[in-house]
């Protein structure tokens, strides 16, 4: 990792990695071979995880619930697929952030043909302001900005405190590339909050 | 960890402004409401998810109402007879079990447990947990490949023979906060001692935790779990053969001509056991463990005993002759000592290529016998340890082919991966090594799997070779490996394979 703060993951937290490879192995295993216990415990360690990932990511409140039990759903599905090569975390952000895409190109295209066909807009995104402060309703909305490539990027880093090279991982990217949509990212985010406080 | 965001790091009010929102984001996370919310869809989502067409749906769903409604009249009458008279069937049925009594229960697979008094026994994804007390096992022959486990403390006993015995001493060893009674609910810090016994056949002792093996037991031999008090985990593993019954008692022990210990008595455990708990109260029931220990219809035969003496003894070409004997007969004793001739070959008379020999022969007569999977591994052990790389190799894909299910594939697939490698042969040692990281345990094979895999991908030039090396060193960070994974991880080619 390099030295550099500015380089540093967001909050640095231990929690995305969840075990080390071998312990993530033998949870894996246990859930193929239809063990209810580590499925549930696979569930606890990651879906807070998951459902932070997906409001970052801009999943809307209405959606975020279901959203996160599909990606689950989606989880215990592909265990079998799962080989270790990866951290498990990597691999559940990756589902997440594929999930996610989908998401949000849905309620694009949704948008789109509401306005092609009905003539108005769609509907913003209904607020939380039960969930969320003010100052994180702000984040969403200049974060709504940025590119799904740079706002992945940015997510990952800055809130959900992963190394770039696991970043890299889960956007299926070179590391430099990640490095790159992150500088972006950051200067783009940046310049957006300093206009919207002129 | 206290947040201390690194970026932006600008002293101006949009900076921090976005800083403590960014921060804010990283901490904020759904309600315990939502996620139990969550697992119960979840939960729903995943188990239906095999039936597809709405006609099987339908069928199935009435398929299963019939059967269930049927079973319930089976088992109904059953059921609450079974919980006053101690039918063994109600074993299988029930989460936990306590015995004021020994009893005798019939598990999944007809294995016969016989609890000792007040032992308390879980049943947990239909694998036994002992929780405290005496527990004797009568294992039938099972699939090669599929053991029989049962958890105890931190320990897995695996079984690959028939008889055995496991004791999870009530009285507490480890600090209870003080508390020495003798009573736990499983939920204190102390550690109760474990110790097995086999009757006959072969038993395994793991650490449940580090996916060590800690011992193998044969007919007579017994383990006992450390000192807690001694040390914090279990202790290494000591599976040399037993001294003369005159020495003093080690970890593993073979007192070949003594009776099993009888059951201990321990104090009722009804007032610690949870709600889903079931007392089994028998008057009728007769047997003991200790009297169906001893029972002379179940002990073992006199010549394997007197094998065992010989052995403990020191005289094992007297051991070799009874066991040749032994195996000319029929049944379990006959098919144990035709496993045991060649252990007695190759570990006490120094002649691995007779004792590959007599392991070939106890396959040829029991191809699906219980100790069919020690067979082939002690085979292609031997074969290995001996230079002999292609028939170990052999035998070692006949293995890997023929035991899909068996918790020895980790071992021998990382087995075959070092002797391909040591031949220079590293794409088929990559898909041996492979083998190894799909099992997952036991950990050491896995982390020389991961290590040696990464080696052979930068030796084949793969560009995913460093990243192999690297994900080593993020696993295993203080590995037997770390300094060749790093040289690898750093781009260089390393003194591998």
């Amino acid at each position: 990792m390099p030295e550099n703060p500015v380089n540093t993951p967001g909050l640095m937290r231990a929690a995305p990695s969840g075990g080390s490879l071998t312990a993530d192995l033998d949870m894996v295993a246990r859930c193929r071979r239809g063990d209810s216990v580590a499925w549930r415990g696979l569930y606890d360690r990651y879906a807070p995880i998951v459902y932070r990932f997906l409001s970052a990511f801009g999943v809307p409140n209405e959606d975020r619930e279901d959203a996160c039990q599909e990606v689950f759903v989606a989880i215990y599905r592909s265990l079998a697929r799962f080989r270790g090569e990866a951290r498990l975390s990597t691999w559940i952000y990756r589902i997440a952030a594929r999930h996610a895409g989908r998401i949000s190109r849905r309620r694009r295209v949704r948008g789109l043909l509401s306005t092609l066909l009905l003539r108005e807009p769609p509907p913003p995104p209904a607020p939380d302001p039960s969930e969320r402060s003010e100052r994180l309703q702000i984040l969403d909305e200049l974060m709504s900005k940025l590119s799904p490539k740079k706002r992945l990027v940015l997510v990952l880093f800055e809130i959900e405190g992963v190394p770039i090279e696991e970043v890299a991982k889960i956007a299926g990217c070179p590391e430099n590339t990640a490095w790159s949509r992150l500088h972006y990212a950051r200067a783009e985010l940046m310049a957006m909050a300093k206009k919207r406080v002129r | 960890m206290t947040p201390q965001h690194r970026w932006p790091e600008g002293p101006d009010e949009v900076s921090a402004e976005l800083r403590r929102a960014l921060d804010e984001a990283s901490l904020h996370g759904p309600d315990d409401m939502t996620l139990r919310r969550g697992w119960s869809a979840v939960a729903v989502q995943v188990q239906p998810a095999r039936t597809r067409s709405g006609f099987w749906f339908a069928g199935g769903v009435a398929t299963t109402a019939a059967l269930v409604l049927a079973g319930s009249f089976w088992l109904w009458p059953h059921a609450t007879e079974l919980a006053s008279s101690g039918h063994p069937k109600a074993a299988a049925k029930s989460d936990s079990l306590i015995a004021p009594g020994a009893r005798r229960l019939t598990l999944e697979g007809g294995v016969e447990a016989v609890l000792g008094r007040s032992s308390v026994m879980q049943i947990e994804d239909g694998a036994p947990r002992i929780e405290r007390g005496e527990v004797r096992f009568s294992v039938p022959h099972r699939q090669p490949g599929h053991p029989f486990v049962v958890r105890a403390e931190g320990f897995r006993v695996v079984v690959v023979g028939t008889r055995f015995g496991i004791n999870v001493d009530g009285k507490t060893e480890g600090n209870v906060d003080g508390k020495t009674d003798g009573t736990t609910d499983g939920k204190t810090d102390g550690k109760k001692a474990v110790g097995v016994d086999v009757d006959e056949g072969i038993v395994e002792v793991w650490d449940a935790a580090t996916q060590r093996r800690l011992a193998r037991l044969t007919p007579g031999e017994s383990w006992q779990s450390p000192e807690v008090a001694a040390e914090a985990s279990p202790g290494p593993a000591t599976v040399e053969p037993a001294p003369a019954p005159s020495a003093p008692a080690p970890r593993i022990s073979t007192p070949p001509t003594t009776p099993p210990k009888p059951a201990r008595s321990f104090q009722h455990a009804a007032k610690q056991t949870a709600a889903r708990t079931l007392a089994l109260v028998s008057p009728r029931e007769t047997a003991t463990a200790s009297e169906r220990a001893t029972s002379p219809a179940e002990a073992p035969t006199a010549e394997s005993t007197a094998a065992r003496v010989a052995l403990a003894a020191g005289d094992a070409p007297r051991a070799l002759q009874l066991y040749r004997t032994l195996a000319q007969g029929t049944g379990p004793s006959a098919e144990n000592a035709g496993y045991e001739i060649g252990k007695v070959l190759n570990e006490k008379l120094g002649q691995p290529a007779n004792a590959v020999a007599a392991w070939r022969h106890y396959r040829a007569a029991h191809p699906d016998g219980i100790l069919r999977v020690e067979a082939d591994v002690s085979i292609i052990e031997t074969l290995a340890r001996t230079g002999d790389t292609d028939e170990a190799l052999s035998e070692a894909n006949d293995f890997l082919r023929r035991h899909p299910d068996s918790e020895r594939r980790a071992e021998i697939a990382r087995l075959a991966g070092d002797l391909y490698r040591a031949r220079g042969d590293c794409r088929h040692a990559l898909a041996a090594y492979q083998i190894t990281l799909g099992a997952s345990r036991p950990r050491d094979a896995v982390e020389a799997a991961t290590f040696h895999r990464a080696a052979c991908l930068v030796h084949l030039g793969d560009s995913g070779g460093a990243d192999a090396a690297r994900a080593y060193l993020h696993a295993y960070p203080s590995g037997k490996f770390r300094g060749e994974a790093t040289v690898l991880a750093g781009g260089g080619s390393g003194a591998h394979p």
